[in-house]
């Protein structure tokens, strides 16, 4: 008998035939005895394994055994989140932060559009036509020219006075 | 001990409690399988203390891994492949630390098992289930862990061979040599230990 044919002698024995080679072992059986012997063998083995792990009990009290798992289990539990509500200003954080970006922005816009002409002026005092006054509100700087002739050839090119 | 009783609930309630985190339902869980976790684990390891420490492990293992069971099959049985796989990663690691004997790869390749005789009597006919579990036990520690462990998963597990291939990552046909090989090695162990006892 050659090897493969022993090992379908096995898979019959197990069930893992398909119904026609069952059928081819089981013909081979009635007619050879070698077959049966072997048959027989693989068959008292597997039938003295039934019940061997019957009545085995694990050799520790139930209380001893518990408490090494909890121990263990409590070990290495990851450490639970307390669960409080969030605090009024990371709430209102979390609600400020976009739409104060989004104010930024608008206000750069506002800026670009119209700052030209909002936030710098140029003036001429009615008590002196011959001084002007730059008012530039974003830096709150104010400078002063004065037209007529100063001592120095400077006074032409220069603001008289900067004011903040 | 549980705070409350559990006693008379049934597997599927104490899962789900115990998903919950109710350790208490847990609890009740341990004391039911641990005897079968425990003798799995013993079966394929062969050694008490490792078999204690292992099936511990698998209680662990259960308890961070219940949520994901699903209660395709019983916990029992969910609880048994978690200690089985446990014992193969165990071996594993224990056969890469020891040399291979020349014997082991006999057995791999399928030779020896063809030039021994059939036991044709049953050496095991008329035994005290005490007695016959010693002469099981010796037999069995004399196979290979590979052996022992598919003779493990096909008779105790009920798995096809197909499944034994993917637990332990061989081809069916390895399955079946190994099958064989437990089998046969087996018989005649049994057989040998029949006539020591006889002279």
């Amino acid at each position: 008998m050659d090897y493969e044919a022993q090992l379908k002698l096995q898979a019959h024995l197990d069930g893992e035939l398909p119904e026609g080679e069952a059928r081819e072992v089981t013909n081979w059986l009635a007619r050879d005895r070698e077959a049966v012997a072997l048959y027989g063998e693989l068959r008292n083995t597997r039938q003295a394994l039934v019940g061997y792990e019957v009545g085995v009990a694990l050799p520790e009290s139930r209380e001893f055994f518990w408490s090494k798992i909890e121990r263990e289990i409590r070990r290495l539990k990851p450490p639970e989140t307390p669960v409080h509500p969030a605090p009024l200003l990371s709430a209102w954080r979390k609600w400020l932060i976009p739409a104060g970006t989004v104010a930024a922005v608008a206000s750069a816009v506002l800026v670009g559009v119209f700052g030209e002409t909002r936030i710098s002026t140029v003036e001429t005092a009615v008590a002196d036509p011959a001084a002007f006054t730059y008012h530039d509100y974003s830096s709150r700087t104010t400078l002063v020219w004065f037209s007529y002739p100063a001592d120095d050839e400077l006074a032409d090119r220069t603001p008289a006075a900067i004011v903040e | 001990m549980a705070d409350k009783d559990y006693s008379s609930t049934d597997d599927p309630t104490l899962v789900r409690a115990a998903q919950r985190g109710d350790m208490a339902a847990f609890e009740e869980l341990v004391v039911r399988h641990r005897d079968k976790i425990y003798a799995r684990a013993l079966t394929m390891m062969r050694n008490e203390e490792e078999a204690i420490d292992l099936s511990q492990e698998a209680w662990v293992k259960g308890w961070q891994r219940l949520k994901q069971f699903q209660g395709e099959a019983s916990f029992g049985t969910w609880m048994t492949r978690i200690v089985i796989n446990l014992c193969l990663d165990q071996l594993r690691k224990q056969k890469r630390q020891r040399a291979e004997s020349i014997e082991e790869i006999d057995e791999e390749s399928g030779g020896v098992e063809r030039q021994m005789p059939v036991v044709t009597v049953n050496p095991t006919a008329g035994l005290e289930r005490q007695e016959l579990r010693q002469r099981i036990d010796q037999a069995l520690n004399q196979l290979s862990y590979e052996h022992r462990t598919v003779l493990v998963l096909h008779q105790f597990e009920e798995m096809e061979y197909k499944q034994i291939a993917r637990t332990m990552g061989c081809s069916i046909g390895t399955v079946m040599s190994r099958l064989f090989y437990a089998r046969r090695k087996l018989a005649a162990l049994l057989a040998d230990l029949k006539k020591r006892d006889e002279r």
